[in-house]
């Protein structure tokens, strides 16, 4: 489903990663542990299109995204979803405005329905109208969450996504979002640096030490 | 949504812009235009009384005279102007040394505006006199103390005197009438004198020199006759009165606002009825009621109130040796520290 | 770094050069060098006028800086009687124009203004020069200026989080020290900013210092040009000007740093409440600064405008506020439709220093006199003529010289600074994060632009726009060199009739414009409260 090749990262002249090698099959949820500077996070950003890399090729669902670093296929038509540290939630729309926006060329009944579906799916229910900066921190994570999954996406990439939440209600969101990535059945990949949240969410965890990936 | 509108509304002005530009082009044939350094509301009733007489109409667009003077040399031949009006001998010598005039000497010039108003290449001819000279005040100063503009200098006058900046065309020109009369190093001496003497500093209006010395800030000052003119009309018992200066030498600091036909006039015809107008009894006459100003026609009389304040001899340096010599007379005041 | 950002294309660097064009020519004329008067200014008129111009910089920059955040922090955070119109009314003073102030003040407090006379017939205390020295005019330019820093700051503490002014009462913290150490750090990118643009503005008036016969650089400049007849001499005077304020822009984007300090949310709660006689004096020094600013200049100008309203008001009257509209409308909005253009967020400005300087390079037609800005621009359309014409073609003079599309690309270069510097703030504050979510979500860089960039800049565009209206408004020598034949404004009219000393007259076109102003004002704080609701 998802296979990066021989990925390499240089930051500010130095290699922080080298030779990253994953497979990923469809619906599978990976796990990426790793400290700061340690390139997880410019893994992901390079999966997603946004970043270069010296190295490295990315192929997902058959298509060429990525070959020796440099992109074939420009983030817009990739297929990835990507849910930021900070969610992204764009502040003048309200939640559905926000769910809606990578399904616009659907007709607004199809639309409506899937900001529904979506809704429920991540258990708010009824917050269609409210501004991101009416919910908490929590809700907010889950329509980003939302968001994220409403084009339907072949791979979803989450970056720390739940680093400005506390501790506890970290581990039990995390335990929803993996119920909620398992019902949508999309293959996801997770960058984090706390164990704990790697293990309650991911079916797979890998470690990013000296360079190198080993997967447990 | 505020932007889709904001953008919308960009795209509706634009087309009104452009539409309005179209618009601008279109000045009829027929008609004369004028670029004009002298301001509106002194010009329209002159060209609103042409129309009247001739039939014939006159655009006009006033400006700064300086900045439509560089307009006017870049516009070169597709100019619309066929005239320039403006203040100044100054002024009227620069616009004839760049090439923006031509000739035009008719019968009637010569017979209404004496020789020493006009250039002498015909380039350009004077329509109304301003004199400046020395005003103040009657409650502190008896005439008989003063004399002339070099006195102003002397150590007498210390701490009573008010001048306009020197950044002003009218003090330039004066400026340049002193150094013509006595040379650069004296003219030096009297300029220090003056500024030695200054009671404020420099006013920037004639108006707010003479508010100066009604509260009693300074005793004399240097005014264009018009402004004391309007003055009097509102407050007739204001306690100032003029003095003609240098009657027994010289004779007072004259200046001319006046007009040229432009090189590239499409209606040189049209511009040459206007100017010989403007020459004329009737527009002379406006010319002294509008704005108190003295007429360059030698054969009508003044207004009542410019005529009231009496006769007196003018200073007959011919008008284009003021323009030549004013970068000469700002550079000493610059050096001599008057503001 | 940003990352995952659009490729700058070709279009934008040409719009910024052609919004520039001023500037180049300015900085053209060093290819006509003049010794002589340049050795006569440098010996008896720079270091004199280089010194007064300092002076005033520094004390017009302490002024509005001090002025400016107090008054904004005053009505943000503090509650006190009367704050809620005040908070509006210290805006007001921006529809007059400087010239304006500038002669009402004179006529009040000169040696035979009003205010002198009663003090040496009643007080008994001897009159004085009000124009010797540098206070006054320093003083006068404070008042006209400091609604831009005022304004700038104001936004600025409305976004600070109240929590962080809370956590410091909580910590004992003085509302002195909480207004030196929390609130004053977090608004310096904006204080700088408003600073910014009244320096450039002193820099180029003329208004003002004629009237005070104060002498600046600009008098040097005037005097080139008009004394000298040296056209040459006043561009390359001004293109130092432009240098003077390429630094100050320096200086500005280095005070403002890296640092992103806005939280999104606007809170209408205020930390402190002023009661008693603390709220009172407050709302005294408040007021004070209002009736010092535009009550008492207005109800000169009422007085004045009373007693000439029946001499001057006429039907010429309904094309001057038709013409000033349509220029003020038009010119704001292609104005504010180019400086978005130019500060649109998610392109990689990082790695283009080509870009960015361009873009600089439009902002500086600020510093530049009118005047000489807008003569530099006849000297530009001359010079592609020529080239038109060396290459076969035809002059374009004709076409351009008189048009109103001149005159609005003068208003264009003229006022990019404003709309920009206000604009490129609102940009600032979009996250590179929120290109990248919607690019991953497929959305096109127009569907970027339409639906996320516009409505999250919305605040910066209205408030650019406003700025550039109101500026266009008050503008004179450009519109009066360039102005096609029959398009007087209100500006054109309020200076003709105050050169001749008219100043009873000239107040009727002058209260036109304040009231103009304040309609355009109005407007704006009905928008950018429809606005401000819905992020």
């Amino acid at each position: 489903m998802l296979a990066v090749n021989d990925l390499s990262v240089t930051y500010q002249n130095n290699e922080v990663l080298d030779g990253f090698n994953l497979d990923l099959e469809q619906g599978e949820i990976f796990a990426l542990l790793g400290d700061s500077g340690s390139g997880k996070s410019s893994a992901l950003r390079f999966i997603a299109g946004l970043d270069d890399a010296a190295k490295g090729k990315v192929e997902l669902d058959g298509r060429q995204l990525s070959v020796n670093g440099k992109h074939q296929i420009t983030p817009e038509s990739r297929g990835v979803g990507m849910v930021f540290q900070d969610y992204a939630l764009f502040p003048h729309m309200t939640v559905d405005k926000n769910i809606v926006f990578g399904i616009s060329d659907q007709s607004k009944k199809e639309q409506k329905d899937r900001v529904k579906e979506l809704l429920s799916l991540i258990g708010l229910e009824g917050i269609e109208k409210k501004y991101p900066h009416q919910l908490s921190g929590g809700e907010q994570q889950r329509v980003a969450l939302a968001r994220a999954l409403a084009p339907s996406p072949k791979l979803l990439l989450l970056d720390e996504p739940f680093s400005s939440l506390d501790k506890n209600h970290r581990n039990q969101l995390a335990s929803q979002v993996r119920l909620i990535l398992k019902k949508a059945q999309v293959t996801s990949i997770l960058v984090t640096h706390d164990e704990d949240e790697a293990n309650a969410l991911a079916d797979k965890v890998g470690t990013i030490q000296n360079k190198q990936l080993t997967i447990k | 949504m505020n932007i889709k509108t904001l953008v919308s509304s960009t795209v509706v002005f634009s087309i009104l812009t452009v539409s309005s530009i179209a618009a601008v082009q279109a000045a009829s044939d027929d008609s004369v235009t004028v670029y004009s350094s002298r301001k509106e509301h002194l010009i329209k009733p002159l060209f609103e009384a042409f129309t009247k007489d001739t039939g014939i109409k006159v655009e006009y667009l006033t400006g700064k005279g300086g900045a439509l003077i560089e307009r006017l040399k870049l516009e070169g031949a597709s100019t619309q102007a066929d005239m320039f009006m403006t203040v100044d001998a100054g002024n009227l010598w620069y616009a004839g040394s760049q090439g923006l005039f031509q000739t035009v000497q008719t019968e009637t010039l010569k017979s209404n505006i004496p020789s020493y108003l006009r250039d002498p290449d015909g380039l350009w001819t004077g329509l109304s006199v301003r004199a400046r000279t020395i005003v103040y005040s009657t409650d502190r100063v008896k005439p008989d103390d003063l004399s002339t503009y070099e006195d102003l200098a002397s150590d007498k006058w210390k701490g009573k005197l008010c001048l306009r900046t020197s950044k002003k065309i009218y003090t330039k020109s004066l400026a340049a009438s002193v150094i013509y009369n006595h040379g650069e190093d004296k003219a030096g001496n009297i300029i220090s004198g003056w500024v030695s003497n200054l009671a404020a500093t420099p006013n920037a209006k004639d108006s707010h020199v003479m508010n100066a010395i009604l509260a009693g800030q300074c005793d004399v000052g240097l005014v264009n006759t018009y402004y004391f003119g309007r003055l009097i009309a509102k407050n007739p018992n204001a306690p100032l009165k003029l003095f003609w200066a240098n009657q027994d030498t010289t004779g007072v600091h004259v200046n001319v606002s006046g007009a040229g036909v432009t090189k590239y006039a499409t209606n040189v015809e049209g511009a040459t009825k206007l100017l010989e107008w403007l020459s004329s009894a009737e527009a002379q006459a406006i010319y002294g009621s509008l704005n108190k100003e003295y007429p360059a026609n030698q054969n009508i009389a003044s207004d009542d109130i410019v005529s009231a304040w009496g006769s007196f001899k003018q200073d007959d340096m011919n008008l284009s040796k003021a323009g030549i010599l004013q970068a000469k007379a700002v550079k000493l005041m610059q050096i001599k520290g008057y503001k | 770094m940003e990352k995952g950002c659009f490729k700058s294309k070709i279009w934008i660097s040409v719009l910024a050069l052609l919004v520039a064009m001023p500037i180049f020519v300015v900085a053209l004329s060093w290819l006509f060098p003049e010794h002589e008067l340049w050795t006569h200014f440098s010996q008896n008129l720079l270091p004199g006028l280089i010194s007064s111009t300092v002076i005033l910089l520094i004390g017009v920059g302490i002024g509005v800086t001090l002025l400016g955040t107090i008054l904004a922090y005053l009505v943000v955070m503090v509650e006190f009687p009367g704050r809620k119109w005040l908070e509006w009314a210290l805006f007001l003073p921006f529809a007059i124009p400087a010239y304006v102030l500038a002669f009402v003040y004179l006529g009040v407090f000169d040696y035979s203004g009003y205010a002198q006379v009663w003090m040496r017939e009643v007080l008994g205390l001897p009159g004085f020069d009000i124009r010797a020295g540098s206070w006054a005019i320093i003083l006068t330019f404070v008042l006209v200026f400091y609604p831009y820093v005022y304004m700038m700051t104001r936004a600025s503490f409305k976004r600070q989080k109240i929590n962080m002014i809370e956590a410091g009462k909580l910590l004992g913290a003085s509302p002195l020290k909480v207004f030196f150490k929390i609130s004053l750090p977090l608004a310096r990118p904006a204080a700088a900013a408003g600073l910014l643009v009244t320096l450039m503005e002193t820099l180029a008036d003329f208004g003002v210092v004629s009237l005070f016969n104060y002498d600046t650089f600009t008098t040097a400049i005037y005097s080139a040009w008009g004394d000298f007849r040296s056209i040459e001499v006043a561009a390359q005077l001004a293109s130092l000007l432009v240098l003077v304020a390429f630094f100050l822009i320096y200086f500005e984007k280095k005070a403002r740093g890296q640092a992103k300090y806005y939280s999104a949310d606007v809170s209408n709660k205020k930390p402190y409440h002023a009661t008693g006689i603390v709220g009172w004096l407050i709302s005294l020094f408040v007021f004070g600064v209002f009736m010092l600013s535009f009550a008492m200049p207005m109800l000169q100008l009422v007085i004045w405008g009373w007693e000439s309203a029946g001499e001057e008001w006429s039907a010429k009257y309904f094309d001057l506020i038709a013409s000033t509209s349509i220029l003020t409308v038009s010119a704001a909005l292609i104005t504010v439709a180019i400086a978005t253009v130019l500060a649109l967020p998610g392109r990689c400005k990082q790695g283009s220093i080509w870009l960015k300087g361009v873009i600089r390079m439009a902002t500086l037609g600020y510093a530049l006199p009118g005047s000489v800005m807008a003569v530099g621009l006849l000297y530009g359309i001359n010079q592609i003529s020529v080239i038109n014409i060396y290459f076969g073609g035809e002059s374009i003079n004709h076409i351009i010289f008189g048009s109103i599309s001149l005159l609005l690309f003068a208003y264009v270069s003229r006022f990019m600074a404003i709309a920009y510097s206000s604009i490129d703030a609102s940009a600032q504050q979009i996250k590179p994060v929120f290109t990248q979510s919607a690019r991953l979500l497929g959305a096109t860089r127009l569907r970027l632009i339409w639906q996320v960039y516009l409505p999250m800049m919305t605040p910066g565009i209205l408030a650019g726009g406003l700025l550039v209206a109101v500026d266009v408004m008050k503008e004179l020598p450009a519109t009066y060199l360039l102005r096609p034949f029959g398009w007087d404004t209100l500006a054109i009219q309020v200076y003709e009739l105050s050169a001749e000393g008219l100043f009873e007259r000239a107040a009727v076109p002058a209260l036109i414009m304040v009231l103009f102003g304040a309609i355009l004002m109005s407007v704006f704080q009905y928008l950018d409260k429809k606005s401000s609701k819905t992020s």
